[in-house]
């Protein structure tokens, strides 16, 4: 399984000279199964650049929406597959009792916000709600579970022979519970997280940020520590990164979060900060997770 | 051990910071948490106790009707609440680990998601106890 960070942002966009190492573009991250299935974890506004490295080939892709957030769906109408005839698309995501996935994403795919509506897309699109159950996509068993968020939100497990991807990039584990007191199996995400081969996990806030942001939604960098550390993953990825936080800011908190995962006794390189463009290939855990860039 | 259900973490989660007693139960109805209000009532802590079965915990702590009966299972209000899928309301007595009466109105509701039901809330209000005094 190969996993591909196009857009790492959190809230809005935030292109700039002070943005260029983590980037600017919104959350999306491109996962190339082993059997070649494409899938895309959200559309924020980094799925335009993933549509654009695709191939303009026939193509069946899934893209598996956390939530209707616009940092996760802006991309949508920019995604250049959505506009060929040959291209089918499946969007998964989260049901609600008020209207249809369909239906919620059309009040952004519609006027006076989209030029285009969802029937006018050139592309064979479908919208279905995640079951509850575990289902499969490719050579991957994929399986969605709520996280604590503000609205439907999920959290994705992929699962491809030995390897295993987690991806909750909007998650408050810590609302109004001590994470570290917490039983397992109480923890928001926990089942989704545990023993991942690489764990994608928010980390928007700095410690002395959250304070003034309990309820939004989103972690500390500690509470995002503690997650990892305590779902055993094997490699962590901090993700939808502040739209305040420059490169520089980020790179303090890679620094925090390096002395931090250290005080937890987590090993060694097993944590970092999501860039824009970064690649990973998971492979048997044996052979551990390999870097590609 | 599986993991929990969001809705039934983040009651738990609100329940843990209210000073109203409350309890709440999966949707099996086996007991999986009481807050720390409701544990002064009862007179021992949810640590002490521990996940208590759908058949068990009904017969605890009571509770007593007027008559002084202990109120069938099937029309407790969290039973009626998680079962039926709706809201309940009763008066009734129940008794704390020290032997002590304590008349308390509770209120149930279900906890329904888009997946179905996913367990009920009941929150206690302690109306007076025997002596009369406010409990």
């Amino acid at each position: 399984m190969k996993v591909k960070l196009w857009g790492t942002r959190g809230s809005i966009p935030s292109p700039g000279p002070e943005t260029i190492r983590y980037g600017g573009n919104t959350s999306c991250v491109g996962v190339t199964l082993s059997d070649g299935s494409l899938l895309a974890l959200d559309a924020g506004t980094g799925i335009r650049s993933l549509g654009l490295a695709l191939a303009a080939e026939p193509a069946r892709l899934h893209i598996l929406l956390t939530h209707l957030h616009l940092d996760h769906i802006q991309g949508l109408v920019f995604f250049a597959p959505a506009f060929r005839p040959q291209t089918e698309i499946v969007i998964w995501g989260p049901a609600a009792p008020e209207a249809s996935l369909r239906d919620r994403i059309a009040r952004y795919i519609s006027a006076p916000l989209s030029p285009v509506e969802v029937r006018e897309l050139p592309c064979d699109v479908s919208f279905r709600h995640c079951p509850e159950a575990e289902w499969e996509i490719g050579s991957a068993r994929i399986r969605a579970a709520s996280v604590a968020h503000r609205g439907p939100t999920l959290g994705y497990r992929i699962d491809d022979g030995a390897s295993s991807l987690a991806y909750i990039p909007d998650h408050e584990p810590a609302l109004g519970a001590d994470i570290d007191a917490l039983e397992e199996e109480w923890i928001s995400g926990f089942g989704l997280a545990q023993g991942a081969s690489l764990l994608i996990h928010d980390g928007q806030y700095a410690d002395a940020e959250y304070p003034d942001h309990v309820g939004w939604g989103h972690s500390s960098l500690s509470h995002a520590l503690s997650f990892a550390r305590r779902s055993g993953a094997e490699r962590t990825v901090l993700f939808h990164h502040d739209p305040m936080h420059s490169d520089e800011r980020l790179d303090r908190l890679a620094e925090e979060a390096r002395s931090g995962w250290a005080a937890l006794g987590g090993t060694e390189g097993a944590i970092g900060i999501g860039a824009e463009r970064a690649e990973y290939e998971l492979s048997a855990p044996a052979a551990g997770m390999v870097p590609a860039s | 051990m599986p993991q929990k259900p969001l809705e039934l973490i983040l009651a738990r989660n609100l329940m843990s910071a209210l000073s109203t007693p409350a309890f709440l139960v999966d949707e099996g109805g086996v007991l999986v948490f009481y807050n720390e209000a409701a544990g002064a009532l009862l007179g021992k802590r949810f640590e002490e106790l521990g996940t208590v079965g759908a058949d068990e915990w009904g017969s605890l702590f009571g509770p007593f009707g007027d008559d002084g009966e202990p109120i069938p299972y099937d029309e407790l209000p969290l039973v009626v609440a998680v079962r039926n899928g709706r809201p309940a309301h009763a008066e009734f007595e129940i008794s704390s680990a020290d032997g002590a009466r304590h008349r308390v109105e509770v209120s149930a509701f279900p906890i329904l998601t888009a997946h179905g039901s996913q367990g009920a809330i009941a929150v206690f209000w302690p109306r007076a106890s025997r002596n009369g005094a406010a409990a």
